[in-house]
């Protein structure tokens, strides 16, 4: 167990990027927020004073507030997923290029715990930090609108932070960092297995045949049974449902009026038992397994001297 | 005296090269052993076989264990240093002791400290920003701190200057070893430590050609150096290498005893690096 955690305190002394890029991306949002650059889909620039309207019904100004939160969680989720895609195409890659590796595995440590302290790395902390800065983005974001709101005379606590449904957002969003990554681990073994078995280029390595195999698949076959594969996993998480979010809050039209009776439920709009007894989440999984042993076999095996 | 290492009919192949032959071998606790040999000779390959990071047939025993199949326990009691280059760039001194003293039960941080403070290694250095020689002086001190079995380096002064050298030995001998410890080394600069060795082993083309003792070499090897008619004589007793030296001849016996030489020319000890060329090239002349 100790060992177990000192390897994982290693990931992040090696990839710093870990806690580097969230906070990047926190100061980045946090700063946009500050001069109104925080747009929420279907609601162009949207100054995040007008919540502050007393005149806004208190339903409406909580699915308001949710939805900007939404949209600065959606930013961190989109940098966790590049960032997970080159940490584990980097993770068992650098420690051979730089030799480093002769060392690693002159400690007690085994292949099988190294190898599984990356997955974990990929798979928890990086999204559980990733949580973290969202939590202090959206508090910072909302500390700013209760100043605005509070400059202006109403109540920033009662207005902003009374409104803001804080377990439904926070609690959806844990979820959703760390089913992402559930979901997408197929892709994840699939990059630690060619960062420990590629001799060079982990990045080209990996994407190549994603790229390729659907369009062989295709000339040679006429199927698309690799292209709807990748597809549906990266763009169809079976997390959510149908309608999506927006629809649910905004009237049919051009303008972004907000429907009398919107409730913007994050969790509403999950089915997280649906997507926990989904074939396709364990298909996934057990790819994932596969090719994380294929990687702690190749760290084990071969010998590249 | 218990083995610590006992090697029965020990083979590795890459392909069709057989990088290891068939050696058979054992290490006695508390000795220094050098294993000595020419570039692609096989020794990289038996130290990896020993430490656990590649596969061999024949049967391998070190400290009791199977070092392929449970590396893990074998490296509680083994360390290894390869040349300078392999602890990771971007760690600092201070994280590396935190590592070690987690992952390692024998570890002493107060120790490595301790040696470390007699050092220029700031604690919160990147090993990137240190010297080579400083580099090699703080895996030296960690490993030191370890209480382990066996210690094995694999050219461990590499590229470090002479000041370094000397100095890596010294605290070698000093800090590390005891009658507890024993060291299997590996170095292309035999005549540097041919002073420490308790034993040495020559390897050639994957077979052990040489594993002696080194008190037991003057009784086995001796030199001769002469000219003219005497070299004549000599040559009878099948030197096992001739070679010339300002004009005389040097002939390198095995198994003859000093008397039969006696009134030849001058006679001495080869040192290591001599018998080592004689045997290498011996054998293959």
């Amino acid at each position: 167990m100790q060992g177990q955690l000192a390897l994982l305190e290693r990931e992040l002394w090696e990839h710093r990027s870990i806690y580097v890029v969230p906070i990047v991306v926190a100061i980045i949002m946090t700063l946009a927020a500050l001069t109104g650059q925080v747009s929420i889909n279907g609601m162009e620039h949207v100054d995040i004073g007008i919540v502050g309207a007393s005149n806004m019904p208190d339903n409406a100004r909580a699915a308001v507030l949710s939805g900007i939160m939404i949209g600065l969680s959606t930013t961190f989720v989109f940098s966790m997923w590049i960032l997970t895609i080159f940490y584990a195409l980097d993770s068992l890659y650098a420690e051979r290029k730089d030799r480093s590796i002769l060392f690693w595995r002159s400690m007690p440590s085994t292949d099988l715990e190294t190898v599984l302290s990356k997955l974990l790395t990929a798979m928890l902390v990086i999204p559980l930090v990733t949580f973290a800065m969202i939590l202090v983005t959206h508090l910072a974001v909302l500390l700013f609108a209760s100043v605005w709101v509070a400059a202006r005379g109403g109540s920033g606590l009662t207005l902003i932070w009374g409104s803001v449904p804080f377990f439904d957002n926070w609690t959806a969003t844990l979820i959703f960092v760390l089913a992402l990554p559930l979901w997408l681990s197929p892709f994840i073994g699939w990059f630690l297995f060619i960062s420990a078995f590629t001799k060079r280029s982990p990045f080209l390595t990996a994407f190549l045949p994603i790229a390729i195999l659907p369009m062989l698949e295709n000339m040679l076959f006429d199927t698309a049974v690799f292209a709807e594969a990748f597809f549906v996993r990266s763009i169809k998480m079976p997390l959510f449902i149908n309608p999506g979010t927006m629809e649910r809050l905004f009237e049919e039209g051009d303008g972004f009026a907000l429907l009398a009776d919107a409730q913007l439920s994050l969790l509403g709009l999950m089915d997280l038992s649906g997507f926990l007894t989904n074939p396709g989440l364990w298909l996934g999984l057990i790819v994932c397994g596969l090719f994380t042993a294929a990687a702690i076999y190749v760290r084990r095996y071969r010998d590249d001297s | 005296m218990t083995s610590l290492v006992s090697a029965r009919n020990v083979s590795k192949n890459y392909g069709d090269l057989r990088a290891v032959d068939d050696v058979s071998f054992d290490i006695e606790k508390g000795c220094i052993m050098g294993l000595i040999g020419p570039n692609g000779a096989g020794k990289t390959t038996l130290l990896k076989a020993l430490l656990g990071l590649t596969d061999c047939q024949g049967s391998l025993s070190v400290l009791g264990l199977d070092p392929f199949r449970q590396r893990k326990e074998l490296m509680q009691n083994i360390c290894f240093i390869a040349d300078v280059a392999i602890l990771p760039r971007w760690i600092r001194v201070y994280q590396l002791l935190d590592f070690v003293e987690a992952v390692h039960n024998h570890f002493s941080r107060k120790k490595a400290e301790a040696l470390l403070a007699h050092t220029k290694i700031p604690a919160k250095a990147k090993v990137r920003e240190l010297s080579k020689g400083m580099v090699t002086q703080l895996h030296l001190s960690i490993i030191t701190a370890i209480d382990a079995k066996l210690l094995i380096l694999d050219e461990p002064t590499l590229g470090l200057d002479i000041i370094f050298r000397k100095d890596f030995y010294s605290h070698l001998l000093e800090d590390y070893f005891d009658e507890e410890r024993t060291i299997i080394i590996t170095t292309h600069q035999v005549e540097e430590i041919e002073n420490l060795l308790t034993n040495i082993m020559f390897i050639n083309n994957g077979r052990i050609v040489l594993d002696a003792s080194m008190d037991a070499l003057p009784e086995q090897y001796v030199e001769l150096l002469a000219s003219g008619e005497n070299a004549d004589r000599a040559r009878k007793l099948n030197p096992i290498f001739e070679r010339d030296v300002f004009g005389k001849k040097v002939l390198t016996f095995e198994g003859i005893s000093r008397e039969q030489l006696t009134g030849l020319g001058e006679l001495r000890t080869p040192d290591i690096a001599d018998l080592f060329v004689a045997k290498v090239k011996g054998v293959t002349a």
